[in-house]
């Protein structure tokens, strides 16, 4: 038999997730397939909590909920079916708006040319806000370590991203400091506000470029254990 | 290249038979050696046992003495497959044997590391206990799914010691998201007889038996960079949720289903972070103390915000 190792599950801001459109195939059958993300990580899990903003039937009876979640950057999407019986069963017990955590593996959705990102959950549960406080704090961590690793060219991965998506770094750190100031705020510190409410709207155009039919995906790709 | 490997053996022979206070000859040994595995290809493991078994004879030396002389190690030394070793080390934690022909598999651990254990079943040894200390005499090392493990069979020995062994001293703190809850936790049945969890009523070595109940977490733990197993024993599980073995039992009770207790600990712990204390073996995390993680500290963001060079 042959055993693999568990694939950990990466911290990352649905900012860079929606952007992470390159699959690296594998080289073997049935190893892992990874997506490589603008700032260089191999990811096939990821580890994520944010705010659960809707969840639908994808069509009556099919079975199929497509989730949002939303971080701080953005918001994730995801799709969770008769597969993921632990992911179903506690979806189905939550309503939104939810503070959630979800475990979930990464697949990218192939339509019309166009790919997209989305997460096939393993595990959903209601957190606190301390997780989510927690959460960010820590993808904000990982990110600027990718960062640094980006302007290192650190490894192949990083060549890779540079290649592929040729990334702008500061608009990452733009983002990371956006997510930072969420938890400042808690604390009560003034922040720069005006700086910040022209960062959201630079984030909520780019936010729109991504929007598009969601209903017409072929879904074939996630739903398959 | 041939003849180094030749040379590494016969001195291997060689210390072995020394220690034991016999001298031989590393000429004959270096050309039965070749003989054995350049001409009749024979692998390397089967070789030095027909050598060992020709000595013993030519020098007239009982067989059990000769098979106690596998050198005394440290784990931190078990490198290799195939190697017979003796370790002194302590029981650190049992698992469930999930095939009849394992009797007992977990950790064994001494100051310079913790190794995966199995006896099995065939080797007919005595059945070891967690927390007590062991001369494993005459064990293979052996690699498993890539990592080192050491082989109790027929050959070796356990002998109980009175000395207490210690563990590597360093111990490790993870912050991790508790990412996965195996199946095999909650509330679970033990067999009465040898304390091995069972399933469906059914003990792996013991059959259909009186079980006792206990409450126990299987899962994992998740940093962003690593994975570690943790088992969080009934102790651990109410320190963290207050649920103990008695609340189990009711919960269980008043919902007629013992699956009820997995669910609500899957509630109350998946997706959570834990700060873990404890001592670090392979992929395993042996856990002294955990506690939820209490949010995030307000300095560290700051820092965190002044290495955002924009």
């Amino acid at each position: 038999m042959n055993f693999r190792k568990r694939e950990v599950a990466r911290r990352i801001f649905s900012y860079e997730f929606n952007r992470s459109t390159y699959r690296i195939q594998p080289e073997e059958d049935k190893a892992p397939v990874y997506v490589l993300t603008p700032l260089g990580m191999r990811c096939n899990r990821v580890f994520v909590v944010g705010a659960l903003l809707d969840k639908e039937e994808v069509k009556p009876d099919s079975g199929v909920w497509r989730i949002r979640v939303a971080d701080p950057t953005g918001a994730f999407r995801g799709y969770v079916g008769r597969f993921q019986t632990d992911a179903l069963d506690s979806l189905m017990e939550i309503e939104p708006p939810e503070l959630v955590a979800i475990v979930a593996k990464v697949r990218v959705i192939e339509r019309d040319g166009r790919l997209f990102p989305a997460l096939r959950p393993e595990s959903i549960s209601v957190v606190d806000s301390e997780t989510r406080d927690y959460w960010i704090y820590e993808t904000s961590k990982r990110t600027l370590e990718r960062i640094r690793r980006m302007e290192e060219k650190a490894d192949e991965d990083c060549k890779l991203a540079w290649q592929i998506y040729n990334p702008n770094l500061n608009e990452f750190r733009q983002v990371v400091k956006q997510a930072l100031a969420t938890l400042l705020e808690e604390f009560e510190l003034v922040g720069e506000k005006e700086e910040e409410f022209e960062e959201k709207e630079e984030f909520e155009e780019l936010e729109e470029e991504l929007e598009f039919e969601e209903e017409e995906w072929d879904l074939t790709d996630i739903l398959g254990e | 290249m041939k003849d180094e490997r030749i040379e590494r053996i016969t001195n291997q022979i060689v210390e072995q038979f020394k220690r034991s206070g016999y001298e031989v000859d590393a000429k004959e040994i270096s050309k039965r050696l070749r003989l054995l595995i350049h001409e009749f290809k024979v692998p390397e493991s089967e070789a030095v046992k027909t050598i060992k078994n020709w000595l013993a004879k030519e020098l007239d030396i009982p067989r059990e003495k000769l098979l106690a002389e596998a050198p005394l190690v440290k784990i931190a030394d078990i490198t290799k497959p195939g190697q017979w070793v003796s370790l002194k080390a302590k029981v650190v934690q049992l698992w469930d044997s999930t095939s009849p022909s394992v009797s007992q598999v977990g950790l064994i651990g001494d100051e310079t590391g913790i190794i995966k254990f199995v006896i099995w079943a065939k080797s007919g040894k005595r059945e070891v206990e967690e927390g007590k200390s062991y001369l494993f005499r005459n064990v293979v090392t052996d690699s498993f799914q890539g990592r080192m493990q050491v082989n109790v069979t027929r050959t070796s020995d356990i002998v109980e010691i009175d000395e207490d062994i210690q563990l590597p001293p360093r111990e490790i703190e993870v912050v991790g998201a508790l990412v996965a809850i195996q199946q095999n936790s909650g509330l679970i049945q033990r067999c009465s007889i040898c304390r091995r969890a069972m399933a469906k009523g059914v003990c792996p070595v013991h059959g259909k038996v009186e079980g006792y109940d206990d409450l126990r977490v299987k899962g994992v733990l998740d940093d962003g960079e690593n994975v570690y197993e943790i088992i969080l024993n009934e102790e651990n599980v109410k320190a963290l949720t207050g649920m103990d073995l008695e609340k189990a039992k009711k919960i269980a009770a008043e919902r007629l289903d013992r699956g009820a207790v997995l669910s609500e600990l899957k509630a109350r712990l998946l997706g959570r972070y834990l700060k873990v204390g404890g001592t670090r073996g392979g992929r395993y995390l042996i856990v002294n103390r955990v506690e939820f993680l209490k949010g995030v500290d307000r300095k560290d963001v700051e820092k965190l915000m002044e290495e955002v060079a924009v």
